[in-house]
């Protein structure tokens, strides 16, 4: 379903960030500086259909970088990436809503930038408002909503489109224990129907629970793989 | 626990996914045109109530104060407003609501040019409303109507074009030069002013018609005056149309390959 070759990311950190026409022109003749950061060094990863896989790992150890190169939004800067299905864009707190349009609003928005057409919106608006939970806030300003709100509108919206792959960015921090247990109960039925997902979290026992195979970031590499009993205790005696 | 009525259409989403852009266009143009007027009380009027005042203002300035000897110089004022605001709106409005969709974009992958094509179709809608309020206009100073005037579809094709030509270069390089916003806000000002919107063309000595001219939105404008009010001239014949068109042709098809050379890394430096 997703296979990864030998991905590298390397992301270039300014010693002086020049992004004002005035601060070229005035260091004109002085060499831009920058480090070069490895974001993700020699990934290599094959997630098979309806597998679930968890990553782990410290912040700062290149766990949401993977998850955006799945996703294709960032490229990686060398290696090769293939995706045999379509991925829906992977959910985190506040997935990429318009913070001053309303929930209505947001759930077009959204559902169109998944692909969906007006026809498939509709017919689903009312089981997203309702699995969310937001039968009062339909014409409130998304804003105006608190954080748990937030992503479980996106989870519901997630949910409700028929991508095989789904990619989930720590979501569970949030949520209280009626949405987790939604959530919990959509993963199994995920799992049912073959739905592939890669998910994020520092649950350390979600990622027990849920997953199939685990894998372990260090500093943007693999440093374990496999069983995900075994990850999370090779993550917690690291 | 609710039921999930993904289970049976299933298949069929994943078919139609991703080709539904056009509508994902028209949602985020909505969503954009909702949210601008979205805490004012005149709300969705102001995009009418603006360039009026702005035509009162100048109007009251150079034909109270200072007078052209023009005929009908308030359809001529109104509709060089128009024209110019169109243009302004579409390319400084990108710039900022392709950083207001930071968010999505960070997270999406979706074509990018959506944003810009979104934000032209909103200020193409007030364009169009505004073109309404100037054939009000025209039929209260009731001058003659020419069938010349039809002429002003091809005015507005060419003018979108060489906006969002325009818009999608700016776009492009927006991300990673961030003083292009300032410039082209210098630059509308600019133009706003070489460009005959409020001054009669005839002031301006001859010498320096050829330069004038050179910049197609002074074509535009010229062009449609005299097609819509009169009195007929030559910016509405062949040679104008294709001066125009090859411009707005170089800098749309200039526009869309920056942009699609630019855009990929749009998620790490917005």
């Amino acid at each position: 379903m997703i296979t990864i070759e030998q991905v590298n990311k390397v992301f270039r950190l300014p010693h002086d960030k020049k992004t004002t026409l005035k601060q070229r022109f005035v260091n004109v003749f002085q060499k831009n500086t920058y480090e070069r950061f490895y974001a993700l060094r020699d990934i290599n990863l094959n997630v098979k259909q309806g597998e679930f896989v968890g990553i782990i790992g410290k912040n700062g150890s290149g766990k949401s970088t993977l998850l955006k190169i799945m996703a294709s939004v960032l490229k990686p800067t060398s290696g090769s990436v293939s995706i045999k299905a379509n991925v829906a864009p992977f959910l985190e707190l506040g997935v990429g809503f318009q913070a001053d349009s309303t929930v209505k609003d947001n759930i077009f928005l959204y559902g169109a930038l998944l692909g969906m057409s007006r026809k498939q919106i509709t017919a689903k608006y009312d089981w997203i408002i309702n699995f969310s939970g937001l039968e009062k806030f339909v014409d409130a300003k998304l804003k105006n909503l608190s954080s748990g709100m937030q992503v479980r509108l996106g989870f519901s919206i997630t949910v409700i489109v028929n991508s095989p792959i789904l990619l989930v960015d720590e979501v569970f921090a949030v949520g209280d224990i009626d949405f987790q247990q939604k959530c919990y109960d959509s993963f199994m039925n995920f799992k049912k129907n073959g739905r592939t997902i890669v998910f994020v979290s520092h649950d350390l026992n979600t990622i027990e629970n849920f997953c199939d195979r685990a894998i372990l970031l260090k500093e943007g590499s693999v440093s374990a793989e496999g069983h995900p009993k075994d990850v999370v205790t090779a993550y917690t005696n690291s | 626990m609710l039921t999930q009525p993904y289970l049976e259409d299933y298949k069929h989403d994943i078919s139609s996914g991703r080709k539904n852009y056009i509508y994902l266009t028209l949602v985020m143009a909505i969503t954009d045109f909702k949210m601008k007027y979205d805490n004012s009380a005149l709300g969705y009027l102001w995009s009418l109530v603006k360039p009026l005042l702005m035509f009162g203002t100048l109007y009251l300035v150079f034909s109270v104060f200072m007078r052209w000897n023009v005929e009908n110089y308030k359809l001529h004022l109104l509709l060089g407003i128009i024209l110019w605001n169109f243009l302004a709106e579409v390319t400084l409005n990108s710039m900022v609501l392709l950083e207001g969709k930071a968010s999505i974009i960070k997270k999406i992958n979706f074509p990018r040019w959506i944003v810009v094509i979104a934000s032209s179709l909103t200020s193409l809608l007030t364009l169009f409303l505004n073109i309404v309020i100037f054939f009000l206009f025209f039929i209260f100073s009731a001058p003659p109507f020419h069938t010349s005037a039809l002429l002003l579809g091809l005015y507005l094709i060419e003018l979108y074009f060489l906006s969002v030509g325009i818009a999608l270069l700016l776009c492009a390089l927006y991300p990673k030069f961030r003083d292009i916003h300032h410039l082209w806000e210098v630059f509308v000002q600019l133009g706003f002013w070489v460009t005959p919107i409020i001054y009669p063309i005839s002031i301006v000595p001859q010498k320096y018609h050829t330069f004038i001219f050179l910049n197609p939105m002074a074509r535009v404008i010229q062009g449609s005056r005299q097609a819509i009010i009169g009195p007929p001239g030559d910016f509405t014949g062949f040679t104008s149309h294709v001066l125009i068109i090859s411009v707005a042709a170089v800098l749309f098809l200039a526009g869309l390959t920056l942009f699609n050379k630019l855009s990929p890394s749009f998620a790490e430096d917005l």
